[in-house]
């Protein structure tokens, strides 16, 4: 079976897709991984997390962006006036970084209020704390709290704690399922390419959960059984840095002589690899502020670079690791310092680092591709 | 006795003292008088600084956003990262574009903000040896993906978090987050806070917010008595020397000069053609900028981002807690801060209103290519001057700090076409 030509998993090349056309429930897109999908879902919700896969035109978002911010928010700006997004019933955006954060306001002065838009789409904003403390959990939680209390309002709905243990139940099922599918990549003969893993991580957000687990199930035993994949040629390396939501990239990486065995990116084991805690007494809605602080973090959080680089020297010894790409999609002040400390750090350590930036579309694939295959041949 | 730890900051007194020296000695009485009492200020807090520096006592870098007077409660050497980066690439000849090239060169991204890239650059140079440094986690991405280098230098790091949006729940949370943060560094430096200490300075601070609003509202006065360059100086005088009576001094002399000025409707410069407000940061790399544009062009800046934006007192009678709550309060509503710690309304609204009340007839916005947090408000404040007010606003893509980015004459050029589709 070749996983491109999967039903579920053509969901992962396209904006839109089916489910989005026949669920009775009212669609909310997020930009960030911090945002509390659970909460979403508990609220009956259909959480889309929202992306530009495909994208190459800037042109109307760059009225409103300056040439120095990321690609990949301009791109999904420009997908929203556009028009493509209007399916969306909610917005959901914290502080994450200074380009997404903001898009609070474009989507509230501008994707919103364009002519011939009428439909009311009631818009949630959370401040995440930058560091992990004590004080920044319980601001967190309140956070949370007082989110939960506007949703309820907004979407004239009640949600329960019985309703939050079902959902924390759900996702922590469908991370448990991406991480076994994941795990399949870490062996010494993987039985899924980089690609194949970011196709079903993107599908995977792209679909209501319960949908998402059967289908991911149905993967892992198809997964299971199948050949593994011929990498005798190819170099094992980690995937590094910004988010990367487009398959032709990560493509062009495993044509250059690379297999991506692991990583720490928004659409990957960063969202997966911690699960809400359930056998302890706190209330739900606190174990899912408690997952989502403490999880596998990204250079947000200003004072836990030390816990990403030790993710990133375990995955190294996990998946036998021949050399690590650290990426980031051009004007991204945070992966850009966090990969500038990476770089440093694996060096000392002598293991093979290639850093470089990008467009969030992929652009200038043959001075990319000469470089990758430079630094490939030169892993020994 | 420890010596050379903040060489940057002899940088900085021998080049403050030549310009001083310079333009006290050439310039007649009545010319860039801001410039004179202003160099004089931060010349005399910075050779304070290197005495105290030189008797040992520890060198506390701080983001600029977080008060310099709240540093006080230490018997400490503050030194702002930012603006040691920024007075130099403004007092050297070509600027601290060698420290720029060696951070670049380290794999600093090419796109984070020189503000910080300058002072790491020091630090990687072995220039500056923190004892260790503070910031809140605001305003700027930068500052959250740049200062973990320096703990990466073996600098102890303290970080008070900072929430987003201005609510009582955020400044009692950044209020305490204050406390929690002086207390640490007091451990790391041994040393314990000082409240009498801490209260002195920021109670001189106190006293300058008035002289303060005061040469703002002499700015409405058509033409505009205070000069261009006012407004970068007294950036520099904020994060060199704030909590000092020099300040106060400052602040007190140049207002007079003001007053004078406005009574003789006297003008500085040329004739004052055209209205100028920057609602963001001036160029800092080459301040003649603001002299030209008085001299040569008749554009008055009425005010920049850092000398519209006004704190609010800190009440230092009663009980600590109430103090470090009004310290949160100054310190989120200081420039920059108080526009990245909110949503872009109030920002857009206050530009509005500051057309109408200064009779602006344009505005400049300088897009520095740090500043991704400002990076989505240049159109729409566009469009909402044009619709509210029917002034136009210029946007200048560049480096503030780095003039290979974006050259001078490319400015210049800019603003003098820009001038003249207003005249």
């Amino acid at each position: 079976m070749n996983l491109q030509q999967d039903n579920f998993l053509k969901i992962a090349d396209t904006i839109t897709n089916p489910y989005l056309n026949k669920t009775h429930k009212k669609i909310a897109g997020y930009y960030c991984t911090y945002i509390p999908e659970e909460l979403l879902d508990a609220a009956d919700l259909y959480p889309y997390r929202i992306r530009a896969t495909g994208n190459e035109n800037t042109d109307l978002a760059d009225t409103y962006m300056v040439r120095f911010t990321c690609s990949f928010v301009r791109s999904s700006l420009n997908l929203a006036l556009e028009g493509v997004f209007d399916f969306l019933d909610g917005l959901f955006i914290c502080n994450s970084c200074d380009h997404s954060r903001r898009m609070f306001e474009l989507y509230d002065m501008v994707v919103f209020k364009r002519e011939g838009f009428t439909k009311q789409v009631p818009r949630f904003y959370i401040s995440l704390p930058h560091i992990i403390s004590e004080e920044g959990f319980q601001w967190l939680c309140n956070e949370i709290s007082e989110l939960k209390d506007k949703m309820e309002k907004a979407f004239n709905i009640s949600i329960t704690n019985e309703k939050l243990n079902t959902s924390i139940e759900l996702y922590n099922q469908n991370r448990k399922l991406l991480r076994n599918i994941y795990n399949l990549r870490l062996l010494e003969h993987p039985k899924l390419t980089g690609t194949e893993a970011l196709r079903i991580s993107i599908a995977n957000n792209s679909v209501p959960k319960e949908i998402a687990n059967k289908e991911l199930e149905r993967l892992l035993n198809y997964l299971k059984e199948r050949d593994p994949i011929d990498i005798d040629d190819k170099k094992r390396v980690l995937l590094l840095g910004s988010i990367v939501d487009n398959m032709e990239f990560t493509e062009l990486i495993e044509d250059s002589g690379a297999i991506i065995i692991s990583d720490n990116i928004c659409f990957g084991n960063r969202t997966i690899v911690d699960d809400v805690k359930v056998e302890n007494n706190k209330n739900p809605l606190e174990r899912i502020t408690e997952r989502l602080y403490y999880r596998l973090s990204c250079p947000r959080m200003m004072d836990d670079h030390p816990r990403r680089l030790e993710f990133v020297n375990q995955e190294i010894e996990r998946g036998k690791i021949d050399g690590v790409l650290l990426q980031r999609i051009n004007n991204c002040d945070l992966h850009g310092c966090d990969n500038m400390l990476f770089e440093h750090e694996l060096k000392k350590l002598n293991i093979p680092v290639y850093n470089f930036d990008r467009e969030n579309f992929q652009a200038d694939t043959t001075r990319l591709t000469t470089r990758l295959q430079a630094f490939i041949e030169m892993i020994d | 006795m420890k010596k050379n730890r903040a060489i940057p900051y002899e940088m900085v007194l021998n080049s403050i003292a030549s310009t001083r020296e310079l333009v006290e000695r050439i310039l007649p009485k009545g010319e860039i008088e801001s410039l004179k009492l202003g160099a004089k200020c931060i010349e005399e807090v910075v050779e304070e600084s290197l005495e105290k520096a030189n008797e040992g006592a520890p060198i506390i870098g701080h983001h600029f956003a977080f008060q310099r007077e709240y540093l006080y409660c230490f018997d400490c050497v503050p030194v702002c990262i930012e603006g040691t980066s920024y007075l130099l690439s403004a007092l050297l000849p070509d600027g601290v574009e060698r420290y720029y090239d060696l951070m670049a060169n380290w794999g600093h991204p090419f796109h984070t903000c020189t503000s910080q890239k300058g002072t790491m650059g020091m630090t990687l140079d072995d220039l500056f040896q923190f004892d260790a440094i503070i910031t809140p986690t605001a305003p700027c991405d930068n500052t959250y993906a740049s200062y973990p280098f320096f703990e990466y230098e073996n600098i102890p790091l303290v970080l008070p978090d900072i929430p987003f949006l201005h609510e009582e729940k955020s400044y009692n949370y950044y209020g305490k987050q204050i406390r929690l943060a002086l207390e640490e560094l007091g451990k790391i430096i041994g040393q314990k806070p000082d409240y009498d200490r801490l209260k002195r300075h920021i109670e001189i601070e106190n006293k300058v917010f008035p002289l303060q609003l005061d040469l703002l509202e002499l700015r409405k006065a058509v033409p505009c008595p205070v000069e261009n360059i006012f407004n970068a100086i007294a950036a520099g005088v904020a994060v060199f020397a704030s909590g000092t009576e020099q300040k106060l001094k400052f602040y007190e002399e140049y207002l007079e000069i003001a007053k004078e000025r406005y009574k003789n409707k006297q003008q500085y410069g040329k004739e004052e053609k055209i209205r100028s407000i920057w609602p963001y940061m001036l160029i800092f790399f080459d301040l003649s900028l603001c002299e030209w544009l008085d001299r040569e062009i008749g554009m008055s800046i009425l005010f920049d981002i850092f000398n519209y934006n006004f704190y609010e007192l800190i009440d230092t009678s009663k009980d600590l807690d109430t103090m470090y709550y009004d310290m949160a309060k100054r310190g989120m509503n200081y420039p920059m801060m108080k526009e990245s710690t909110d949503f872009y309304y109030p920002f857009i609204e206050n530009c509005i209103q500051m057309a109408k009340d200064y009779s602006a007839d344009c505005f400049i916005f300088t897009s520095h290519i740090g500043c991704k947090q400002f990076g989505s408000v240049p159109q729409i404040l566009r469009e909402a001057l044009r619709d509210e007010v029917d002034i136009p606003m210029l946007v200048i893509d560049l480096d503030v700090g780095d003039k290979r980015f974006t050259s001078m004459k490319i400015i210049r050029d800019k603003l003098k076409m820009f001038a003249e589709t207003l005249m």
